[in-house]
């Protein structure tokens, strides 16, 4: 049951941005988007290199904050806070807005502790509460089987695969509600990539799921919404079957069939 | 083109090579020049004389020619090798004016017939041996006859600043003849466990000049405990630095111990600093501030280490000594303490800004990837940040302290000078030798290389000092080399 994107009502919309335009020095980014994203899916964002995909989700968490040269106008709404307020808790906002990128980041400490510190940090949990939680992130995430009689070992020895799904687990030991995700399987192979998947099918039960990426078909496969970026203009958003079955837009179609990108 | 690139490898390569060749020809100058050290030859001296039997038990033997005997080798005491001094021994009739006993030695006889009463060698200036030879000297005592008392003594000491523990030989005492018709019991007095001492004697008295030469007869023997290389390696290992003494001693400890510990205390000053500085500029400080910052900060690196010191000098000696001086019991500014900050004052910059660089090189996707986990900055800096460059800070604290350790000039100026080994016995005498004169390895062939005899024993140990150094810091910068090549965090 999947609403059109026009159709869906307020409280199911979680995070929407109104246009919304940002520049980095004197490139224009991001023109004018505006972009309802229903809870509990899985909204891919495709398009061709540079087109904003990035950006729009880096807005979502303002990690955008630190790129030397950055402004941005319009609204962003993500859980019903502004995450460009000045009174927002960003500490608050992150923690409900999980993120993981392109390239696996492990922190430069034990598989344990890359999934223990978020929860410590925002929780407090100490000893066997934060073993449990360990435990259901690393599960949840589908590597406990793999890692854990390895907890204490540096997390950067686990191959590209598993250094990606431990950095899932590490976001939802904080227990976020929207999960964005940066091209997640570009630096991974066939079988992770499956994983991966398999992984935001399973989050998009109880989490709301955006995830960039160049590949479509996995946007195809995993995701209910898709939106089709070009130079920093949202194209064309639709329920994914409706858009790569029979996009409205030309450029969509050029997109999807291949024509360039 | 191609021949231009070709033209570039050559030249990196054979400066790679000359390089490594100077290093190589530095250390190989250094090595030999040190041998020196191992040439030394080692003397020893001892006084001894015949004492009154009635003489208050405080009587030591004195310098009147006469009375004592004085038997030194020592090596390299300027223009003295040569000499040996040599008195006539006196006549009975002179003795009975004079003295009443006399102790007489010929160091020259090496058996018992040949001895003479008439020679006095009170010093032999002329033999220092290496450690494997030793000598002996024998010792001819008696009384004049005016003398009246049932006993006498034989009494011993070292020479001036002789310290027989410190020997390489065993020095044995022993009676080797009494006179005829005395009944005494042989006996044989090891000197290095009883460096002074006296012994009773049943009264000898010489009543003609021919007699003299039946009095008691002594040996004192050096016999050889291992070779000149060990016991100047012993030497070396000892706990005093004095190659001014007749009798020098060579023993680096107590210069290399004062480096460490001022290295030691000085990166325990500069390492938080630095690194704070460090995180100050990568992960706190505006651009535009870190612009004008970073280099404000190498420019402070490039500071000469003299202008340092004499700041030091200036103002921070006085004003610790003005400050702390009291409470601490300081004797001057000039001490290990004030020595360790100025020697923080130029490893700060270094720390710094190597740990910039090091944080720098640490990927902004690790940053972004704590704060969009929601950790706040400090939680970044200093569980992720500061951990991922780990390696790279310990590496900037290594060549900070190989840096240290190696500074000359400050150390120079400030430690005050006086060789002294720290007190570890005790944490109250510890914080004492922290504050007080102490003089380092560098500084030490700096001020000592200058008025030495060129390839003389003393020589050779500067160069020694060189050598530890040298294997030092070289210790100390492949450690922070291997380190820092892990740092290479890949993500």
């Amino acid at each position: 049951m999947v609403e059109p994107p026009n159709a869906l009502r307020a409280e199911q919309i979680v995070v929407e941005t109104h246009a919304l335009t940002v520049f980095y020095g004197d490139t224009q980014a991001l023109k004018n988007v505006s972009l309802p994203i229903a809870r509990n899916r899985v909204t891919a964002l495709i398009g061709p290199s540079g087109c904003g995909k990035s950006t729009f989700l880096r807005c979502l968490n303002r990690l955008n904050d630190r790129i030397p040269g950055f402004r941005m106008q319009g609204k962003v709404r993500v859980l019903e806070m502004d995450p460009y307020s000045k009174h927002t808790d960003l500490i608050e906002l992150r923690r409900r807005v999980g993120m993981v990128f392109q390239k696996p980041t492990p922190l430069p400490m034990s598989i344990y502790d890359n999934v223990a510190i978020g929860a410590r940090s925002h929780y407090g949990l100490r000893g066997k509460q934060l073993d449990e939680v360990v435990e259901q992130a690393l599960q949840r995430a589908a590597l406990w089987d793999e890692v854990k009689d390895i907890l204490k070992r540096p997390a950067l020895q686990l191959s590209g695969g598993q250094q990606q799904r431990l950095c899932i687990a590490r976001m939802l030991a904080v227990e976020p509600e929207v999960i964005l995700m940066d091209e997640p399987c570009s630096a991974l192979d066939p079988v992770s990539t499956f994983r991966i998947e398999e992984l935001m099918i399973d989050l998009a039960k109880d989490h709301t799921v955006i995830v960039v990426t160049h590949n479509m078909q996995q946007a195809a496969r995993v995701s209910h919404y898709t939106a089709f970026f070009m130079y920093g203009e949202l194209v064309e958003y639709d329920v994914s079957k409706q858009l790569f079955l029979s996009p409205k837009q030309k450029a969509t179609e050029d997109y999807i069939s291949g024509r360039f990108g | 083109m191609r021949r231009l690139g070709r033209l570039f490898d050559t030249t990196v390569y054979i400066t790679g090579i000359m390089v490594s060749v100077a290093v190589l020809v530095m250390f190989y100058y250094i090595a030999r020049e040190s041998t020196y050290a191992f040439r030394q030859t080692f003397s020893w001296g001892y006084r001894l004389a015949l004492l009154p039997g009635d003489a208050d038990s405080s009587a030591t033997p004195n310098s009147a020619p006469y009375s004592s005997l004085v038997a030194v080798n020592p090596e390299g005491a300027d223009g003295l090798d040569e000499k040996e001094e040599v008195f006539p021994a006196p006549t009975i009739q002179q003795m009975q004016d004079e003295s009443a006993l006399v102790a007489t030695a010929t160091p020259l006889a090496s058996d018992l017939s040949q001895i003479r009463a008439d020679t006095l060698y009170r010093d032999d200036w002329r033999s220092p041996k290496p450690a494997e030879e030793g000598t002996r000297v024998l010792v001819l005592g008696y009384a004049a006859p005016g003398y009246s008392l049932p006993t006498m003594y034989l009494a011993w000491e070292p020479d001036h600043s002789f310290e027989p523990r410190l020997a390489s030989y065993r020095l044995v005492l022993r009676l080797l003849r009494a006179p005829e018709g005395v009944s005494i019991q042989p006996f044989e007095i090891d000197l290095r466990k009883q460096p002074t001492g006296r012994i009773a004697l049943p009264t000898w008295v010489a009543q003609t000049d021919a007699e003299r030469t039946q009095g008691y007869v002594f040996e004192v023997a050096a016999i050889p405990q291992t070779s000149t290389f060990w016991a100047t390696l012993r030497g070396v290992l000892g706990t005093e630095w004095a190659p001014t003494l007749i009798y020098p001693r060579y023993g680096i400890l107590p210069l290399v111990l004062a480096t460490t510990l001022m290295s030691i205390l000085a990166m325990l000053i500069a390492t938080p600093l630095g690194v704070a500085t460090a995180l100050y500029l990568s992960e706190v400080a505006h651009p535009r501030v870190r612009e004008w910052l970073k280099p404000a900060l190498e420019l402070i690196a490039s500071v000469p280490s003299v202008v340092l010191g004499y700041f030091g000098l200036m103002f921070v000696a006085p004003a610790l000594q003005a400050w702390l001086g009291q409470a601490l019991g300081m004797q001057s500014g000039r001490n290990l303490l004030t020595t360790s900050i100025i020697l923080a004052v130029l490893a700060i910059p270094i720390v710094a800004s190597v740990t910039e660089d090091v944080l720098k090189a640490v990927p902004e996707s690790l940053r972004e990837s704590a704060i969009a986990l929601g950790l706040n900055h400090s939680e970044t800096l200093w569980k992720v940040v500061l951990p991922a460059a780990r390696a790279g800070v310990v590496a900037a604290v290594l060549i900070g302290a190989a840096r240290v350790y190696g500074e000359t000039m400050i150390v120079w100026i400030l430690s005050g000078g006086t060789a002294t080994m720290p007190a570890f016995h005790s944490p109250v005498a510890f914080a004492q030798s922290l504050v007080s004169s102490t003089r380092g390895v560098p500084d030490t062939i700096a001020i000592e290389m200058g008025n030495v005899t060129f390839e003389s024993v003393h020589y050779g140990h500067l160069f020694l000092l060189g050598l530890v150094l040298f294997c030092l810091t070289v210790v100390v910068n492949l450690a922070a080399l291997r380190i820092g090549r892990r740092q290479v965090w890949r993500v």
